[in-house]
C-alpha cells in the first residue's frame, strides 16, 4: 500500500535552459523546460507526446542525469542502492565491434560486483521473452535487422534490472508490424516485472495502445494529461475505447501543433 | 552464372600484371641497341643481371635487412607511442589544446631538415635511422588517433554515462576500440613514411642499407643497381602494407560481414 502511495519518480518544478550547461548551444536563457512536475508509479507506462523541440528528450536526459537541471527536483525512490535507469534510444547504441553477447554483458564490464552467471541467465530469459534466438549471441550488430537490434538494445538496458525505463521513440524507425510486435512484448514485460516506463513518442496510436497515461508537452511545459487506463496491457486497436482516446489526444495535439504553426 | 563469374575473376587476375609487363616490354625495346640509352635508363636485362649479382653476393639481402630493421623499429615505436599519446589526449581537452601547435609544428617540418640534427645526435649507425623513421611516423599516429578518439559516436558515450561507467571505463571500452580504424589508417600511411625516414637517414650518412646502396651506385652511374634498390624498397613497402591489411582484417572482422 505504502509503495503505491510513494511514487517511483517524483519531478517537481523542473526548469532547464542551456545557459546552465556552461555552453551556449541554444540561445542563452532560452527556457527548454519550464516548471515541469510529474509523478510515475511502479508498473506504469507514461507516454509523453508533443511537437519536435518541445523538450521531451531533454526531460528524459535530465532524469537520466545526462543534463543538469537549472531548477527543480528529480527524486527517484528505487529500492536498490544504485539508482540505475534503463535508457533506450531512438538509434540503438550497440557497439559494432562487440558480439551481441558481449554487448548484452556490457553491464558486467562496468560493474564488477555483478554476478556474471546470473547476468547470463537473465540474458537468456530476456532473449526468449523478446522472441530472439540464442544463435544471435555470436553475431555482430551489423548482421541483425533493425527490429532485432532494437530488441537487443532493449534487453541491454534491462540487464541492470532497472526499476525505471526511459524510452526515446524506440520503435519509430521500425516497420509497422515489427513495431506492433515490440510494443506488445514491451508492454507485457512492464506488466510482468512491475517496472515503470516513460515513453517519448510522436505516435498517438502507440501511446493509446500501451500507455497508462499520456502527457502532452508544449513549449517546455506539460500542458495536459490523459488517463488512458490503469493496467499495463496492449489495448486492441479498432475498439471504441481506443478510438475515443485516440480522438481526444489527437484533437489536443492538433491544437498544440496549430499554436506552434 | 557462377562459371562466367569465375571466368571473369581469372580474366581479372590475368589483367593485374599487364601494366607491369607492358612497361617492361616498352623499356626493353626502348633501350635495345643503344649503349647511351642503356647507360642512362639501364634495361630489364641489366637490372636482372645486377639483381642476380647482388643476391649471390648477399649484398641485397643484407641491405634489405638493415632498412627493414630501421624502418620497422621506427614504425613500431612511432605508431605505438603516437597512438598512446593521441588517444590519451581525449582525457584532457586542455592538454590537447596546448599540445596542438607543437604537434602541428613537428608534422610540418620536413624530415630532411631534421636529418642532420638527428644524425649528429645518434651517430651514423642504425639508431639515427630508427629515430628518423620514428619522427616521420609519430605525428601521423598522434593526429589520427586523437581524431579517432574525438569522433566517438555520442550515442555510445550517452549509453556509458547512463550505465554509470567511469571515465577510465569509457576510454577502455569505447574510445580505444572505436578509434582502432583510425589507428590502422595511421599504420597504413606510416609504412611509407617509416621507409622514407630510414631512407633519408641512409641517404645522408650510412654504411649499409638500401639508401646507402642506391646513393653509392648512383655515384658510380650504376643505374641497374639503383633500379634494384628502388624495386626492393617497393617490394618491402608492399609486403609491410599487406601485413597491416591482414592485421586490419583480423581486428575489424565485425566490419567484413
Amino acid at each position: 500500500m505504502s509503495n503505491e502511495v510513494k511514487p517511483l519518480l517524483t519531478i517537481d518544478g523542473l526548469c532547464f535552459d542551456f545557459s546552465s550547461q556552461g555552453q551556449a548551444i541554444e540561445k542563452p536563457g532560452n527556457q527548454i523546460l519550464n516548471q515541469v512536475s510529474l509523478t510515475v508509479r511502479k508498473g506504469e507506462i507514461v507516454c509523453i507526446l508533443g511537437a519536435s523541440g518541445c523538450g521531451k528528450t531533454t526531460l528524459l536526459n535530465l532524469i537520466a542525469g545526462l543534463l543538469t537541471a537549472t531548477k527543480g527536483v528529480i527524486e527517484l525512490n528505487t529500492q536498490k542502492p544504485t539508482k540505475r535507469l534503463g535508457y533506450i534510444f531512438q538509434s540503438d547504441p550497440l557497439f559494432p565491434w562487440r558480439t551481441v553477447k558481449d554487448n548484452l554483458l556490457l553491464a558486467a564490464d562496468i560493474d564488477r560486483s555483478l554476478d556474471k552467471n546470473a547476468l547470463v541467465q537473465s540474458m537468456l530469459q530476456y532473449l526468449s521473452m523478446f522472441h530472439l534466438s540464442e544463435q544471435i549471441l555470436t553475431k555482430y550488430p551489423i548482421q541483425l535487422s533493425g527490429g532485432m537490434r532494437q530488441r537487443v538494445s532493449i534487453i541491454q538496458s534491462l540487464m541492470f534490472d532497472p526499476e525505471l525505463l526511459l524510452l526515446d521513440e524506440p520503435f519509430s524507425a521500425l516497420d509497422y508490424y515489427t513495431k506492433l510486435k515490440l510494443e506488445s512484448e514491451f508492454s507485457q514485460f512492464v506488466k510482468e516485472r512491475g517496472t515503470a516506463a516513460i515513453l517519448v513518442t510522436h505516435d498517438i496510436e502507440e501511446a493509446v495502445a500501451i500507455g497508462n497515461r499520456a502527457l502532452i508537452m508544449n513549449g517546455g511545459k506539460l500542458q495536459k494529461e490523459f488517463l488512458i487506463r490503469s493496467e499495463a496491457a496492449v489495448m486492441e486497436r479498432g475498439t471504441s475505447d481506443f478510438a475515443e482516446k485516440y480522438r481526444e489526444i489527437w484533437s489536443e495535439l492538433k491544437s498544440v501543433v496549430g499554436e506552434i504553426q | 552464372m557462377t562459371k562466367s563469374k569465375s571466368k571473369s575473376k581469372i580474366f581479372e587476375l590475368l589483367l593485374y600484371p599487364a601494366p607491369l609487363l607492358a612497361f617492361i616490354i616498352i623499356w626493353y625495346f626502348a633501350t635495345q641497341g643503344s649503349q647511351e640509352r642503356q647507360f642512362t635508363f639501364s634495361s630489364p636485362e641489366k637490372v636482372s643481371e645486377a639483381f642476380l649479382r647482388l643476391v649471390q653476393s648477399g649484398e641485397l639481402l643484407q641491405n634489405c635487412k638493415v632498412t627493414i630493421l630501421e624502418a620497422l623499429s621506427g614504425f613500431l615505436l612511432g605508431t605505438t607511442s603516437g597512438a598512446i599519446i593521441g588517444l590519451s589526449l581525449w582525457y584532457s581537452s586542455l592538454v590537447a589544446k596546448i599540445a596542438k601547435p607543437y604537434i602541428t609544428a613537428l608534422a610540418t617540418v620536413p624530415i630532411f631538415a631534421l636529418a642532420p640534427i638527428v644524425i649528429s645526435w645518434f651517430g651514423i649507425d642504425i639508431y639515427s635511422k630508427i629515430a628518423l623513421a620514428f619522427l616521420s611516423t609519430v605525428t601521423v599516429a598522434i593526429v589520427q588517433s586523437y581524431q579517432g578518439a574525438m569522433a566517438v559516436e555520442p550515442r555510445f558515450l550517452r549509453l556509458m554515462h547512463v550505465l554509470g561507467a567511469s571515465r577510465g571505463q569509457i576510454f577502455r571500452l569505447v574510445v580505444v576500440p572505436s578509434s582502432l580504424i583510425w589507428v590502422l589508417n595511421a599504420m597504413k600511411l606510416n609504412i611509407g613514411l617509416a621507409l622514407l625516414g630510414a631512407f633519408i637517414g641512409e641517404f645522408i650518412s650510412a654504411e649499409q642499407g638500401l639508401g646507402f646502396m642506391i646513393v653509392k651506385a648512383s655515384g658510380l652511374y650504376d643505374m641497374a643497381t639503383v633500379f634494384v634498390g628502388v624495386i626492393a624498397l617497393i617490394v618491402i613497402a608492399l609486403l609491410l602494407t599487406s601485413l597491416v591489411e591482414q592485421l586490419e582484417k583480423h581486428l575489424m572482422k565485425w566490419k567484413v560481414h
